[in-house]
């Protein structure tokens, strides 16, 4: 392996939180180093268009990605896009995969952004062709200029709901229903905080008014109760829920369509703070478990700092303020004192952002009627094919946390590395036993964070030059 | 070709191409991911799951879930992060 | 079945779920001991559960293969609840250096009765032509195989419940006090008592063994396994390397597991090891040397696992050298494969029976003092 590129700080992640925090500790006279597996920065938010120019006509998003992109170009920060990040090691080697192989940055300090991941909670008919998630849906239309599906069902809980409905009638495409598991007064419950940010306010207000406007049913208090079809989506099965969202409880109906976006909320992706050995909280207003930080992003572990939605879902907005403390904070701790004073008068306005970014994630937290509509047939980890009925009879003989469930069946050891099923097996098991998210536990964060090719990362090599270590006594 | 399910007002200025998938061509634009080109052209299915058999597809849209994964020259890549380019040979994983 | 105030006076408390703490408690059990067994984290959850599974004679030490036959019966007895697999096993020799060396050690290990037979590049290349053909010797051994060591935990929790074994686990035993002849386990749940205590907790046992006041020359080994994703079949036979460099087998589900004792860093007072990039990359480059298809299969998933050892890379099993009614069981090297075996040996031995096969007295590490008062 050759020597790594040495850096002051690196940052792993380049939508709103890790491109600011680079920009502002490039500016302080910091030696940064930007890694993000995206081709451009913006993260899933901002993700910048693949058409023409790369210019975003328009929408506000866009002008927003567009003008971070361009501050990005035009500061001192070493941008590595289209590197995937696969092993960090403490004190830090950051180990990535990029378009010309392997590629390893170090840095006694490092910001890790990574952002968020989609929550779910599965129905019968979920891994169909044709079922993608809300945000992933997001990234299709804003980013890949296409529709999901002919005729869509937009489904599960959040902002998300709205933007993609939005999104999707914007674009001319044909709604069939939004399907919302909050009602009206769950939204009205979270207003106040809501009113931090009356321009996003505004702009949720506008999203709901042009799915009105199109006369798309909108189902407040229903929930899917299973997705139908053969080899692809033709339908959903809907019903109303309870309070609980138990969708199972009462009538069910039918609507037609040929894609769902499905989802229920995001949850802050902390794979890399765990295998660092951060220490993590699970604060369901922040979208569950979360690295621990204080407010200028710090943590548990020295010179490791995280900001944006990775250290709580609290949206793109806060995202990008926490992000500039960040910077800030890494610069200020690498001596650079002048940096102290602007960490400290940013920080109002980044707990301002917070707190609309949290009733929003609250708002979409699934609750736990969710989990009757999961029928002992229906698949829970996607990857190993596991059903409810082999994770149920796996917690009933004694596994009772993630990596105990994780032993005894597999769930959670396929290429997503329990990304998309673990939080419903953590439900599933604190409804069986009542035990805490926190006795529940995390599953442990294993390398390489996304799958990697074998010949990719040994590269070319002579076997007689590999260094062979003595062997142990025979 | 037909614009269908894409929402590009600027297609027309965009390159196209096309790529193979299971031996079939399929058109695609600069910039798209196999798995736009091959959702545009009506293909949604990518593969059976080796863990329950069952058929799959783009998910998550975003390189985590590993649905979409398909093989090229034998080697297994998530069709939403792998650009379409002209040429290119996607097969189903084996 | 964990559960708090637990009053009652055990005859034995065994610390450490593992496989060789497991199978002494259930054998203890067995034998009409009332016994407890208490686990920080979850039953096999340690080296036991995360080792390579590899069932293979051919890496076990001359002096240990008696005991790792045996424990090989055990595994294959347990059979699909822990997915025991005989596959055969091939160590594989690049170049001639290594085949001098594979030739002499295996000849010593056929000696200790491992049932191994050399094979030519042909004969190698028609058993398993998806290695490479730079093959220019090899041994085999048809015995050898694999097991799940994830199923480990599940496969224990049956059998201790089945054995009557009191089982706490996610309790974490804080400090050891001794009472009227009894030890009293100082726990979260509160304190635990018992005539006797087995300590086998892995790469914790220096640190146990510590809180009665005795020292050990143990150190820890942090072991590197990795796993492929589900591939297309591309090789049999469990896969070893004239170095015992490489360990490398293809589950039935098609995943490959890539071991050989490459090592990552931390230390078990930390929790966890840390993989090590370079460590990793060797492993893996050995590995895609030996079955070349492998470079195109995707690397699913990383972990490291302790394996203590004392100098003599001999095991510690037998009294815990000065103090009465107290054992110590581990540093086993290949302890997955003689877990089973040992650990019912171990139980024999605090039963007060006289073990089948001879143990490893730990005494040979303990200071004068400790032995003299260990005689008294």
């Amino acid at each position: 392996m050759s020597a790594p590129d040495a850096f002051d700080l690196a940052v792993i992640g380049g939508g709103p939180a890790g491109a600011s925090a680079a920009i502002e500790a490039g500016r302080a006279g910091l030696r940064v180093v930007l890694l993000d597996e995206g081709r451009s920065a913006g993260g899933q938010v901002y993700r910048a268009p693949v058409s023409g120019t790369g210019a975003s006509s328009g929408q506000p998003d866009g002008a927003v990605g567009d003008r971070l992109r361009a501050d990005l170009a035009a500061s001192t920060v070493d941008c590595r896009f289209d590197h995937r990040i696969w092993l960090v090691e403490r004190g830090f080697r950051v180990h990535g995969l990029g378009p010309d192989g392997p590629a390893t940055v170090e840095a006694p300090r490092l910001v890790i952004a990574v952002g968020a991941q989609e929550r779910h909670r599965p129905v019968p008919g979920w891994t169909l062709p044709g079922v993608i998630g809300l945000a992933g849906a997001t990234n299709l239309i804003k980013s890949q200029k296409i529709l999901p599906g002919r005729r869509v069902v937009v489904a599960g809980s959040g902002p998300l709901l709205l933007l993609v409905a939005a999104s999707i009638l914007k674009a001319g495409g044909e709604l069939a229903a939004v399907i919302d598991a909050n009602g009206r007064m769950d939204w009205l419950r979270h207003a106040p905080q809501l009113m931090a940010r009356p321009d996003l306010v505004g702009r949720g207000a506008k999203w709901l008014a042009a799915i009105l406007r199109a006369g798309v049913p909108l189902l407040s208090r229903h929930a899917l109760r299973r997705i139908v079809g053969d080899d692809h989506v033709e339908g959903v099965v809907a019903g109303p829920v309870t309070g609980d969202w138990d969708p199972s409880a009462s009538g069910e109906f039918q609507i037609a369509c040929d894609a769902v976006c499905f989802g229920y909320g995001l949850a802050p992706a902390t794979e890399t703070t765990r295998l660092l050995g951060v220490k993590h909280e699970y604060v369901p207003d922040m979208g569950g478990w979360r690295a621990v930080t204080l407010p200028d992003g710090s943590t548990s572990v020295a010179g490791l700092y995280v900001c944006g939605d990775g250290a709580g879902v609290l949206g793109a907005a806060a995202a990008a303020l926490q992000g500039r403390v960040t910077g800030l904070a890494a610069a200020r701790d690498s001596g650079h004192a002048n940096a102290a004073d602007a960490v400290e008068r940013l920080l109002p306005q980044a707990a301002r952002a917070g707190r609309f970014g949290m009733a929003m994630t609250g708002l979409a937290l699934p609750r736990d009627g969710l989990l009757s509509a999961m029928t002992p047939e229906t698949i829970i980890c996607r990857c190993e094919g596991l059903r409810r009925a082999d994770i149920d009879s796996a917690i009933a003989a004694g596994s009772q946390t993630l990596n105990g469930l994780k032993s005894a069946t597999r769930c959670g050891m396929g290429p997503c590395g329990g990304r998309v099923c673990e939080d419903t097996a953590a439900a599933l098991i604190a409804q069986h036993t009542g035990l805490s998210r926190e006795a529940i536990g995390q599953s442990t964060s294993r390398p390489p964070l996304r799958p990697v090719p074998l010949g990719q990362l040994a590269g070319a090599f002579n076997y007689l030059d590999l260094p062979m270590p003595e062997p142990a006594p025979q | 070709m037909p614009k269908g399910l894409r929402i590009d007002e600027t297609l027309a200025s965009r390159r196209s191409f096309h790529f193979s998938f299971e031996g079939r061509e399929i058109p695609a634009y600069e910039g798209e991911s196999v798995a736009t080109a091959l959702l545009a052209a009506g293909i949604t299915k990518l593969r059976c799951s080796p863990g329950d058999g069952g058929p799959r597809g783009l998910f998550c849209a975003m390189g985590v879930c590993q649905e979409c994964v398909v093989s090229v020259a034998g080697q297994a890549v998530e069709a939403c992060r792998l650009l379409a380019a002209p040429g290119l040979d996607v097969k189903v994983q084996p | 079945m964990s559960g708090h105030d637990d009053s009652t006076s055990y005859d034995l408390a065994v610390i450490g779920g593992g496989i060789m703490g497991s199978a002494a408690a259930i054998q203890a059990a067995e034998g009409g001991m009332q016994t407890v067994l208490i686990e920080k984290s979850e039953l096999g959850s340690g080296a036991s559960g995360v080792n390579a599974g590899t069932l293979s004679l051919q890496i076990k030490r001359v002096r240990l293969m008696p005991y790792a036959i045996r424990g090989h019966a055990l595994w294959e007895h347990a059979g699909d609840r822990v997915g025991f697999r005989r596959t055969g096993g091939l160590t594989l020799a690049f170049t001639e250096p290594e085949a001098e060396r594979l030739t002499t050690t295996m000849a010593m290990k056929k000696e200790a009765g491992a049932p191994i037979v050399m094979k030519s590049p042909a004969e190698v290349a028609a058993l398993e032509p998806g290695l490479n053909k730079q093959v220019v010797l090899a041994s085999y051994c048809a015995e050898d195989g694999y097991a799940n060591s994830s199923l480990t935990g599940v496969y224990y929790r049956g059998l201790l419940a089945g054995a009557g074994v009191r089982v706490h686990e996610r309790l974490a035993v804080d400090g050891i006090a001794r009472s009227n002849g009894a030890f009293i386990l100082i726990t979260a749940a509160g304190p635990i008592r018992a005539k006797r205590i087995l300590i086998a907790c892995g790469g914790w046992m220096k640190d146990v063994a510590a809180m009665l006041g005795v020292d050990l020359p143990i150190r820890v080994r942090i072991n590197t396994v990795a796993v492929t994703e589900r591939c297309p079949p591309v090789v049999g036979s469990v896969i070893g390397h004239a170095t015992g460099l490489l360990t490398l087998k293809q589950k039935t589900n098609g995943t490959i597991l890539i071991g050989g004792g490459w090592q990552g860093r931390g230390t078990p007072k930390d929790g966890r090891g840390e993989v090590v990039a370079e460590s990793l990359l060797t492993n893996l480059r050995l590995a895609q040397f030996a079955v070349p298809a492998l470079g195109s299969s995707r690397i699913a998933r990383v972990w490291t696992g302790f394996e203590p050892n004392v100098p003599d890379f001999y095991p510690l099993a037998g009294a815990l050298p000065g103090v009465p009614d107290a054992f110590i069981l581990g540093c086993v090297r290949g302890g997955y494969t003689i877990g089973p075996y040992i650990g019912r040996l171990m139980g024999d031995l605090i039963l007060g029976r006289e073990p089948e096969m001879p143990l490893f007295d730990p005494a040979r590490f303990a200071p004068a003092k400790a032995q003299a008062a260990a005689t008294h």
